[in-house]
């Protein structure tokens, strides 16, 4: 094959590729919406999803926000700005660093989970023997991940982005010495809630993209266990690259009306 | 048109270059044991799938009641799967759940039933295929051959108009083989109107059970006929797969 039709081929290929995520998607969205309800499975999608990542999340969250304040007071310091330390810290974390990091854990240990069990389900033919007994599969399996994810990862963002803005400030205030008067009155002037709801929204998105993208490689796996993990590998990867450029253009959308604002 | 019968007319399937059903056609009539007999991977798993719209034909029709079910969307083949129930070969349990919550599954979707209600339906199917006291036990912690009675009792227990079985014994002891064949036996005795479709490699267990036997050979049905017929028949293929022998028509 020459070149060009490689590129072609690889083009076409990845056309029709996002064409079935797309219908599987909205397949699995308007199965959030229309009965049957299954209020447990989405519960236990919650608990998997939210409950079991807070630690790592809350980890994470803590030290960004101690790392962050050591590297902003290294910059910060070199022209006496160190009272700003807080706000551009808990600026920085809420409006991206609480998304994209919450959500790139999720996605390590989420992500890859719903497309291991549910590829594993469908080379067993679990998957086939759902649609046997009348049920939609796409409903059953997806629609409750993919609504889990939207409605959980706000709120590990939102634990994050706390742990976050505490790990700074202890780092900050009893660590770099910064006196904490002007720490926390420049910090209540800087950051606006919308800041926090943006970030919380962007990774409610996010969230969206890992389920959605997870639970598609699933459904999508063939060939045994071997099949089952390159999906795995496949829906970790894409969905990680997908959030960070989604989150760029959210961020570009998102930005004016915060401008407006000021 | 007879109207008591699943008609399959001229079913095409190939994956890639292989040609796995060539143009299968085949009555399976109403109220009876049909069995499907054929070589290991003559494409009977892959028939009974379309049967069940889990695969899509690339040709041909199949007609249930003069409807062509190969037309139907996904609504209307959730319909008509709903009066299906099918044991797959490899059981197909659902490894996130318990035994009693396999069998429980179809209920639990279908029918709006109080737990007391559920729990008699689903251990009188547990108790129906000899798993009654293991129903709490996880799937992985079955054998093989509980898997496979399991998967009839959560096939069984909707009282299914069609049931389709795919290799329902193959892996059991002489004795669960035996109970499982008089199960699917006594089943369509006690169900009026119940169509059983069984694919089987037992000569023995179908010349027992099957009303009718049809015997699926390189992507088309070479045999049809009861299971008297089946003995008697002169065709060269068939006598040497039901005699088992080496010599013949067929090579490996
Ligand atoms: N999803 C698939 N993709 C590609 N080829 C397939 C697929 N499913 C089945 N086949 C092929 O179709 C052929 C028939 O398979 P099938 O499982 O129907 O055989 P079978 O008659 O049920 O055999 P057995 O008695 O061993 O179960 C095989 O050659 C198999 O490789
Ligand atoms: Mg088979």
């Amino acid at each position: 094959m020459n070149p060009i039709s490689a590129v072609g081929a690889w083009v076409l290929g990845a056309v029709e590729e996002f064409g079935q995520y797309t219908v599987f998607t909205a397949r699995a969205l308007w199965g959030i919406v229309r009965p049957p309800y299954r209020l447990r499975n989405l519960f236990r999608q919650m608990e998997f999803v939210g409950n079991q990542s807070l630690s790592i999340v809350l980890i994470t969250g803590a030290f960004t926000g101690m790392v962050f304040a050591v590297q902003t007071d290294f910059a910060f310091g070199r022209f006496g700005a160190r009272g700003l330390i807080g706000s551009t810290v808990v600026l920085a974390l809420t409006r991206e660093l609480g998304p994209v990091l919450t959500s790139l854990m999720v996605n390590g240990r989420v992500g890859s989970a719903m497309a291991a069990e549910i590829g594993t389900m469908r080379v067993t033919e679990q998957i086939d023997a759902l649609e046997s007994m009348a049920v939609d599969p796409v409903q059953y399996l997806a629609s409750p991940r993919i609504g889990a994810s939207i409605l959980m990862l706000p709120i590990l963002c939102a634990a994050f982005d706390l742990v976050g803005a505490l790990g700074v400030s202890y780092v900050a205030t009893q660590v770099l010495g910064v006196n904490p008067g002007p720490y926390y009155a420049r910090m209540e002037w800087f950051v606006d809630p919308d800041d926090i709801w943006g970030g919380m929204l962007k990774s409610s998105v996010f969230g969206f993209i890992i389920a959605s993208v997870g639970c598609y490689r699933g459904f999508t796996a063939s060939g045994g266990a071997e099949g089952v993990g390159r999906a795995t590998t496949r829906a970790v990867v894409a969905s990680g690259v997908a959030v960070l450029v989604v989150d760029y253009f959210i961020t570009v959308i998102l930005a004016p009306m915060s401008v407006n604002r000021a | 048109m007879s109207e008591g019968c699943i008609r399959l007319v001229n079913l095409q399937k190939r994956f890639g270059a292989q040609e796995v059903l060539r143009g299968v056609n085949l009555d399976v009539p109403i109220g009876k044991i049909t069995v499907v007999i054929g070589r290991s991977g003559t494409g009977k798993s892959v028939l009974l799938k379309i049967l069940m719209g889990l695969m899509r034909a690339d040709e041909g029709q199949i007609l249930i009641g003069g409807a062509n079910i190969t037309r139907f969307g996904d609504r209307e083949l959730l319909k008509v799967r709903n009066r299906f129930g099918m044991v797959f070969q490899h059981s197909a349990l659902f490894d996130s759940m318990s035994v009693f919550e396999n069998v429980a599954f179809p209920l639990r979707e279908h029918e709006r039933l109080r737990e007391r209600e559920l729990a008699a339906r689903v251990n009188a199917a547990l108790a129906s295929v000899g798993l009654v006291e293991h129903g709490h036990k996880d799937v992985h912690q079955l054998s093989g051959g509980m898997r496979k009675r399991a998967a009839v009792a959560r096939a069984l227990v909707r009282k299914p108009e069609f049931l389709l079985y795919d290799e329902p014994t193959t892996g059991l002891d002489p004795i669960m083989t035996a109970h499982v064949d008089e199960l699917i036996r006594s089943t369509q005795d006690s169900t009026p109107g119940l169509t059983s479709l069984v694919i089987s490699h037992d000569m023995a267990a179908t010349l027992r059970i099957a009303d009718k036997v049809a015997m699926l050979h390189e992507g088309a049905v070479i045999f049809e006929g009861t299971a008297e017929d089946l003995q008697n028949t002169d065709h060269a293929a068939v006598r040497q797969f039901v005699e088992g022998r080496l010599d013949g028509p067929i090579h490996l």
